[in-house]
């Protein structure tokens, strides 16, 4: 195997079940997610130049592709046609935390403890925007809310978020 | 709108969550404060974060074969090559046994051959460059002498102030913009060409590099729209460009 093509198989090992993790909660499909994650990695290898180390890890690079790459294509989906796939929505393959070397759940036990700890009402918009794809305008009719509020409490939602984080980070560094 | 409201906008930046117009607004805004750009590296990083809330699940086995599959069927590229070299990722790629040069050649007839091939390779990339800047010099008569032809002078900012730049344009929308004083960006990175229309989105046009004496070319198409409203500027990016700038202008127009 060459050099870098062994780099990409192992980067793929390592981060294979957050991305899919990811992808399937974005997508609902395993289908559409497996050819998502394919062409996730195929860019990351044409496109490994354009990282940039000083603007953050490479973790935080990969899954803004992959999520950016997953609203994508859930947008191009007709809408019926994900109500009826996120009715049969499964889960049967999820990974438990000690079944897989690669996933970190130590990191992942921070995260799902940082969104226990903040409201519901700040927590559900950050969800319809990150997992959903949709905007604030959006999140506002979704919810019936004014778009103001919804902007304060995803701005507050953010900001907790990433102070319950930052005393972690050490931790964090993927 | 002023600088904190923008501060403000950019933890729903980084969920992708704002709406077009406040996007628009905060992308141009993006283009000339350093210091935000800076904020949005660090709120990428929350956002991101929120993929660990989603139950990791095993694709299937086909799908590592596929993308290695497909890795095999495309030419080497350079983002390719320095997956692991420039990357930063944490990956330790197998390494490979040096050799000893002059051992494997054998002999001074092959050393000879491959003096013989070197200057060979020297004369053609001397020849490509001569023919290149020919070209170029032909395009830009051809632009200038074009009906309804235009020229936009860039200045160079703090960045690079001993730096300029011309875009040359035609009725047509064909341009040709030529740089100089830039310095050789490091590597990885490239100039990208962004087009600012007032209360809009900046966007991306084609990428350069420079020569060792900081001159850089470009072809580009432009819109009508530019000839008259869109202010030009150069920024330093990753390598290929990206769709929002990131980087700090190096050069850029006025109205």
């Amino acid at each position: 195997m060459a050099r870098d093509e062994a780099a990409l198989a192992e980067l793929y090992d390592r981060y294979r079940v957050i991305l899919f993790g990811l992808l399937m909660r974005i997508l609902s499909n395993r289908e559409e997610a497996e050819d998502v994650l394919q062409e996730v990695f195929l860019q990351v290898w044409r496109r490994a130049a354009d990282f940039d180390a000083n603007r953050g890890r490479p973790f935080t690079w990969l899954v803004t592709m992959t999520r950016s790459r997953g609203i994508d294509r859930l947008r191009t989906l007709a809408a019926r046609e994900r109500v009826a796939i996120a009715g049969a929505r499964d889960e049967s393959e999820a990974v438990s935390d000690a079944a897989s070397d690669a996933f970190r759940s130590e990191q992942r036990g921070l995260v799902t403890s940082a969104l226990a700890q903040l409201p519901d009402e700040q927590k559900r918009p950050l969800m319809l925007a990150y997992f959903d794809g949709l905007t604030q305008s959006e999140i506002a009719a979704r919810l019936g809310a004014p778009l103001g509020t919804v902007k304060t409490r995803m701005r507050t939602g953010m900001m907790k978020l990433r102070e319950l984080l930052a005393g972690k980070d050490a931790s964090f560094g993927f | 709108m002023g600088h904190d409201d923008y501060k403000e906008m950019i933890p729903a930046h980084a969920l992708s969550a704002l709406d077009a117009s406040d996007e628009g607004a905060l992308n141009e805004h993006l283009a000339t404060c350093a210091e935000c750009r800076r904020d949005v590296a660090e709120w990428e990083a929350t956002a991101a974060s929120l993929a660990l809330g989603a139950k990791p699940m095993e694709p299937s086995p086909q799908v590592r074969e596929k993308i290695l599959t497909g890795i095999r069927s495309e030419e080497p590229s350079l983002a390719g090559r320095s997956l692991s070299e420039k990357s930063g990722f944490d990956v330790i790629p197998f390494g490979r046994t040096p050799r000893n040069l002059w051992n494997s050649l054998g002999s001074l007839g092959s050393i000879a051959a491959v003096i013989l091939f070197a200057a060979l390779i020297v004369g053609i990339v001397v020849l490509w460059q001569q023919n290149r800047r020919l070209r170029q010099e032909n395009q830009l008569v051809q632009i200038l002498s074009s009906p309804g032809a235009r020229l936009k002078e860039l200045k160079g900012t703090t960045e690079a102030p001993g730096a300029s730049a011309k875009m040359v344009f035609d009725s047509t929308g064909r341009a040709l913009l030529i740089a100089s004083g830039l310095p050789r960006p490091p590597q990885g990175k490239e100039y990208q060409l962004w087009f600012i229309e007032p209360k809009r989105a900046p966007r991306p046009g084609k990428t350069f590099s420079t020569d060792s004496a900081g001159r850089g070319q470009l072809e580009e198409r432009i819109l009508e729209v530019d000839h008259e409203y869109s202010v030009f500027a150069i920024t330093l990016e990753p390598a290929g460009g990206v769709k929002s700038p990131t980087g700090a202008i190096y050069l850029r127009s006025d109205l």
